[in-house]
């Protein structure tokens, strides 16, 4: 391990979390029949040799619940952050083109980080009919202002390099000079960007399910899970929420090392490192 | 660590915290006031959704309504007895005009409101002319206009004969006319009634006590508290010794406190399925109505053998419950041919029958279309949602591809029109039979699931245009079944239903509990009908 550098650690860590979020979420898809299946036979089993997580109130088993939550969460996750992400780009990059459009794009952007994100998913996610479809709509239209913004910084700061200038002076179409000159230089910012916007996503799809305004309440998410322990904890069932919550903890911080590792390979500073 | 993963962090050590004090966090009505006493005074805990909101005011819901309960603070004419039978509170006596569309009531004299006047017939009809004016909850309809005859004689003029009047009269508090506001009654109710509003900290507790110039019995119990609880909460002040009797539910039914007995009263609160009875289509708006699979009635019937009642009872309600056969199970007006016994054999008997059998994977089959029912259950209700997924699993077993879905009440109700949804009903009178199964003049069908007998609804209409409400019970027991036709197993089947909640309760041992009545829907107010009649021993 010592003679590896730190980029190749850094690249072994990010293929670790990666696989490890790959798994996770077949594995979710595989358990997702077994997570719906009542027995309640077996109802409020403490975790044991049969069910590693325990049983809930309908005897549903919680390792295939929470893996299924998990699963799902991950690909809300994926939906929700790529489209807020190329949402950013396309508003970034308009705004840091033209100045009327600058104006409008900029006063959304503070309109939206001025209202408390959680609020603005509730509301979206509820005008959107709740379910699968609010959840997704509801995260992924209030999570692109601060990438925006990024972007936008950077756009204007792109415009006033020498290269650029000098391609515009030399009359290349502005539209040549965005794919050519701008976007390559935005991709890191972009992926960076992409990445860290999934444990926000889940985060947020959690707590707006756990508040009752996202998905149905059979669905094995993770915050119906944690929502739904909270009648337990009285009566002493601290599996219901310990592991399914720990699992997000976990899965989030994964993410987030991602994030973070990508953000080092593409960061002209520290790749070479 | 960057500054988004700093914050992600954040956000879930924040939901963490949330999850831990989500269950302190309404645990705190402050000022709990010392429990127990003295030996004529009882704490009790009831759910949140308990608290009237729009007050003591019978006329915006008060006693009356889905919840149907005593009024307390209000005297009524009539009361409902521990067999569902008529007696009287205020009145003295009623009849009714051989047309049916004259009630004439006498009541007692010495009825005094708590601010000292007295009650006359001329309070009576004004209650009964405003509630028929502003009642949000009951259906006033029938009634043309109440008219006070003498001081101490009322007479109904109804625009329909009603038979089952009496039942009306038994939740309609009545309120004093000349110190009735509707804007500021609600808060400060003044009545008649056994117990007079102490205090009212919203959001926390109602304080009551008992009325020194009652004209009946003078309570046992002087002083009763109601704290607003949620249901861990409830819990925990039992645990801590905080409150004499709390409301709660099967999921603690395991648990033990020292000092505290868990106690079951037999309710009619049932839960049940509409199985839409027509074809799939649409109705005039374009809104889908009628479900293809329940239409035939070979199915429903199936459907109602082939549950195993006692088994839900025991999985999902740890055994605190009774089977349920009708909306008003062991009530004077229901019909005992509603019992059925479970057989598995004999429904897929009748699935066969039906032309639904058995394919290969283990689903029905008809023509190559799958047996499949979608179920819905209200997102908020737990109870609600293992009774909807122990059925979709017995379906299952009986070979009837089931998914289930949580919905609110905002869509449940027009959904429920094409889709069995799981609904909870009983009341203390024969009026929900009528508002379930009874056709409306304007779709020809039943309100809540479609459904149209047109021998049910003339039972049911006879049953209201008939004098005598002992005649009345026989016609809505053959509005069930009458021999040849009704809802019931071998009639029409229309809806399943499945079992009656226990109400359960946390008792503190030495508190004598009166003798209940059969509870009706709606776990809440029920509870202290004769909370006057407590003791402590």
């Amino acid at each position: 391990m010592s003679r590896w550098n730190q980029r190749k650690r850094t690249l072994a860590l990010l293929g670790c979390a990666a696989l490890l979020l790959c798994a996770v979420t077949v594995a979710g898809l595989l358990f997702q029949p077994l997570a719906m299946e009542t027995d309640f036979a077996n109802k409020q089993l403490a975790p044991g040799p049969g069910h590693w997580f325990g049983t809930d109130w309908m005897g549903r088993d919680m390792l295939a619940r929470t893996l299924t939550g998990l699963s799902l969460s991950i690909r809300i996750g994926l939906l929700t952050a790529v489209v807020s992400a190329l949402l950013s780009v396309l508003l970034g990059v308009t705004a840091a083109l033209g100045r009327r459009a600058d104006a409008v794009i900029s006063w959304c952007i503070d309109l939206f980080l001025g209202i408390p994100h959680i609020l603005l998913v509730m509301l979206i996610s509820l005008a959107f009919g709740r379910g699968f479809v609010g959840v997704v709509a509801g995260v992924s239209l209030s999570h692109w202002p601060s990438l925006a913004r990024v972007i936008r910084g950077e756009v204007l700061q792109l415009r006033q390099t020498t290269y650029v200038r000098a391609a515009e002076r030399l009359g290349v179409p502005r539209g040549r000079i965005i794919r050519r000159h701008m976007l390559p230089h935005l991709l890191p910012q972009f992926l960076t960007g992409l990445i860290l916007q999934f444990p926000h996503a889940i985060l947020h799809e959690a707590s707006v399910t756990f508040l009752g305004f996202g998905l149905s309440p059979e669905q094995p998410a993770i915050g119906v899970i944690l929502s739904e322990s909270m009648r337990y904890l009285t009566t002493g069932k601290w599996w219901l929420a310990l592991f399914p919550g720990l699992s997000l903890v976990l899965v989030v911080l994964l993410f987030a090392a991602l994030g973070e590792g990508v953000r080092r390979l593409l960061h002209p500073a520290s790749a070479h490192q | 660590m960057s500054k988004k993963s700093l914050l992600s962090l954040l956000l879930t050590a924040a939901l963490g915290a949330g999850i831990l004090t989500g269950c302190q966090g309404t645990a705190s009505p402050s000022p709990t006031p010392a429990s127990s006493a003295g030996k004529d005074s009882v704490v009790i805990a009831m759910d949140t959704n308990s608290e009237p909101a729009a007050g003591f005011d019978p006329a915006f819901g008060w006693g009356a309504g889905e919840h149907v309960h005593e009024p307390l603070i209000q005297s009524t004419l009539t009361v409902t007895k521990p067999d569902l039978t008529i007696g009287y509170d205020l009145a003295t006596g009623y009849s009714v005009s051989d047309d049916g569309l004259t009630w004439t009531v006498t009541i007692r004299d010495d009825a005094r409101f708590t601010d000292g006047e007295a009650l006359t017939a001329e309070d009576v009809a004004f209650t009964y002319n405003t509630v028929k004016e502003s009642s949000s909850v009951n259906d006033f309809t029938m009634l043309d206009r109440a008219e006070a005859v003498d001081e101490t004689t009322v007479a109904f003029h109804m625009n329909t004969p009603f038979s089952i009047w009496p039942y009306t009269m038994a939740v309609v508090g009545i309120v004093p006319e000349h110190a009735y506001d509707s804007a500021t009654y609600g808060q400060n109710p003044i009545g008649s009634g056994r117990y007079v509003l102490k205090q009212w900290d919203k959001g926390q507790q109602i304080i009551l006590e008992a009325n020194p110039d009652y004209y009946g019995e003078a309570p046992t119990i002087r002083r009763f508290t109601i704290l607003f609880l949620e249901e861990d909460a409830a819990f925990l002040a039992v645990q801590a010794g905080q409150v004499d009797l709390a409301y709660t539910s099967a999921t603690y039914s395991d648990q033990s406190v020292a000092g505290y007995s868990l106690t079951a009263y037999r309710t009619v609160d049932n839960r049940g399925f509409n199985l839409p009875a027509v074809p799939a289509g649409t109705d005039a708006q374009g809104q889908a109505i009628g479900n293809d699979f329940t239409s035939d009635v070979l199915v429903r019937r199936a459907i109602n053998i082939g549950i195993d009642r006692e088994e839900m009872i025991e999985n999902v309600l740890n055994g605190y419950g009774t089977p349920a056969y009708s909306v008003c199970d062991q009530l004077p007006w229901y019909n005992p041919a509603s019992q059925v016994e479970y057989d598995p054999e004999a429904a897929a008997a009748l699935l066969d029958e039906a032309g639904w059998t058995l394919g290969s994977d283990g689903i029905r089959e008809r023509d190559g279309v799958k047996a499949e029912l979608h179920l819905l259950y209200p997102s908020s209700d737990s109870v609600r949602q293992a009774l909807c997924a122990d059925f979709a699993q017995q379906l299952q077993e009986l070979g009837i591809s089931t998914s289930i879905e949580g919905v609110g009440w905002d869509t449940a109700y027009d959904r429920a029109q094409s889709e069995p949804l799981i609904w909870g009903w009983g009341a203390h009178t024969p009026m929900e039979l009528y508002n379930i199964y009874h056709t409306s003049a304007d779709t020809g069908l039943a309100g809540y699931s479609p459904y149209a007998n047109a021998a049910v609804d003339s039972y049911m209409d006879q049953a209201l245009q008939c004098t005598d409400l002992e005649t009345s019970y026989e016609l809505w027991q053959k509005a069930q079944w009458d021999g040849s036709t009704g809802v019931t197993q071998e009639g029409d089947t229309p809806w399943v239903w499945l079992v009656n909640v226990d109400h359960l309760y946390w008792v503190r041992e030495g508190l004598q509990v009166a003798e209940q009545k059969i509870h009706p829907h709606g776990h809440g107010w029920s509870i202290v009908n004769n909370v006057d009649q407590w003791s402590w021993s």
